[in-house]
């Protein structure tokens, strides 16, 4: 086996004991199938305030209401969440001070950086997967009938959401290995929430990477090549870390 | 072959402020135990940094079994075994777990990882553990699971830094076995630590450090070596004011 795949099978078997990836990850599926619910009921029993909040989309109480309402809170409380276990996952090695032990390994600090990345993309990969079949079976259960052509597309760009949105979140990891700890991840995911919500609200910079993928979601009839622009940011940030980890000295 | 497995060349590491290590000499051979003893700041965890690449110097020459440190790949690092700062230990995995993983990633051959690992279990007094989680060992436990990772492989050059810290005696005879037995199959061992322990008794090789320089070298066979530790470092600093 290469060391790279070592990297991974050895980061995978630790992610597989992690509290941190496995409460997060729950929240995030069972907090988007939650609110969701919440919202579609809200609107059912015609909440006029919220449908003024949430727009024409969530007043319908279907399948419409139910994947729109899931695209907003997986944009914003996804990207936290995402957030979290990407900085977790680079950030912890420096927190809990393992970081000393991943020196003089015949497995490079770069492939070892490279394979959280593995792991970050698997982990984002299931917790998307499980969101959306939890929102197909909840949506079912209260009602909503077996989807139809439009909900499966809706389906279909929820998964594409949480993706992307895992894929936005990959500067957190970069800012947890810089900042070598947690929080400089988690204010980064925040800070990368903030802009792209002030954006979508101001309607403003829909080619940017970081607001792309929730002004997809949320206006399907807008054009998708915006999305063009976001492997620019798993790229850009992904070699970042890889790089950081490679040239790093414990000297602080 | 080369007699030495580490060799630091007029080796000088400045950190901000002033503070760092300056002109270091030193080597460790195939089949010793050097002992590296100086008192806390001297410059020993920074010296211990430079031959893992956790720091880079800002002058001289850090090889590992007659390798530049910066040029060290995979068929060198499979070689040494470490354990400086914190170690890999992973708090969520239990002791058996975290020493495979630690094998893992010095490319331990997948079929030679049970064993190995059972085997140091055993030879460090940490059998009634395997199955625990490490945050829940004691500090001695932690550290003792931490030297477990760094000797289960087999290595031509150990490095431990401070290795006796919180162990208790039984620990630290364990361990002093486990030394012993290494050396006595060609490998080369340098030990920290800030007194003259258990460990550092048993080196072929004494050197003292003090203020980031090298002040001199104590006979391990000689008659009260702690007094002339002191006498040593006091010396040293007395020069320097």
């Amino acid at each position: 086996m290469s060391t790279f795949l070592e990297g991974v099978a050895v980061d995978a078997r630790k992610a597989r004991s992690s509290r941190v990836l496995w409460s997060t990850g729950l929240l995030l599926v069972l907090g988007v199938n939650g609110l969701s619910t919440t919202i579609v009921f809200a609107a059912r029993s015609g909440n006029a305030q919220l449908v003024a909040k949430l727009g024409p989309q969530a007043a319908s109480g279907d399948w419409t209401a139910m994947l729109s309402a899931a695209a907003q809170i997986t944009s914003a409380g996804g990207l936290l969440a995402l957030g979290v276990g990407i900085s977790w996952l680079y950030g912890r090695e420096f927190a809990e001070g393992t970081v000393s032990g991943l020196f003089g390994l015949p497995v490079s600090r770069g492939r070892l950086a490279a394979a959280k990345l593995v792991v970050y993309a698997g982990w984002s990969l299931v917790t998307s997967l499980l969101t959306v079949l939890v929102l197909l079976g909840v949506g079912v259960v209260i009602g909503l009938g077996v989807p139809d052509a439009a909900a499966v597309a809706g389906l279909g760009r929820q998964f594409a959401l949480a993706l992307l949105t895992a894929v936005i979140a990959v500067p957190a990891g970069w800012a947890s290995s810089v900042g070598r700890g947690l929080l400089p991840g988690i204010a980064t995911s925040v800070g990368i929430l903030v802009l792209a919500q002030v954006a979508v609200l101001a309607d403003i910079g829909s080619w940017m990477p970081f607001v792309a993928p929730a002004m997809w979601a949320l206006q399907p009839s807008t054009s998708a090549a915006p999305l063009l622009m976001v492997p620019i940011v798993p790229l850009l940030f992904g070699a970042a870390i890889v790089i950081s980890w490679h040239r790093l000295q414990l000297d602080r | 072959m080369t007699e030495n497995v580490l060799a630091l060349t007029d080796v000088s590491r400045h950190y901000r402020g002033g503070a760092g290590v300056r002109g270091i000499d030193l080597s460790v051979r195939r089949g010793e135990i050097h002992a590296l003893v100086g008192l806390n700041g001297a410059g020993k965890s920074t010296l211990m940094k430079l031959m893992v690449g956790m720091l880079r110097p800002s002058s001289g020459r850090v090889e590992v079994l007659g390798t530049r440190v910066d040029a060290a790949g995979l068929a060198t690092w499979s070689r040494i075994g470490a354990l400086l700062e914190h170690g890999l230990i992973y708090g969520e995995l239990d002791c058996r777990t975290n020493l495979r993983l630690a094998a893992r990633l010095r490319t331990v051959p997948t079929e030679q990882l049970g064993p190995m690992v059972e085997a140091i279990l055993t030879e460090l007094g940490l059998t009634r553990y395997a199955s625990v989680r490490a945050r829940r060992l004691s500090q001695g436990n932690r550290q003792r699971l931490g030297l477990a990772a760094a000797l289960q492989h087999q290595s031509e050059l150990i490095i431990l830094d401070e290795p006796t810290n919180a162990l208790d005696p039984s620990a630290v005879i364990a361990l002093r076995g486990a030394l012993l037995r290494r050396v006595a199959t060609g490998t080369g061992i340098l030990v920290s630590s800030h007194h003259l322990d258990e460990v550092a008794r048993i080196a072929t090789r004494i050197s003292v450090i003090a203020d980031g320089r090298m002040v001199g070298t104590l006979d391990p066979d000689g008659v009260d070596i702690e007094r002339a530790f002191f006498a040593t470092v006091h010396k040293a600093m007395a020069g320097i004011g």
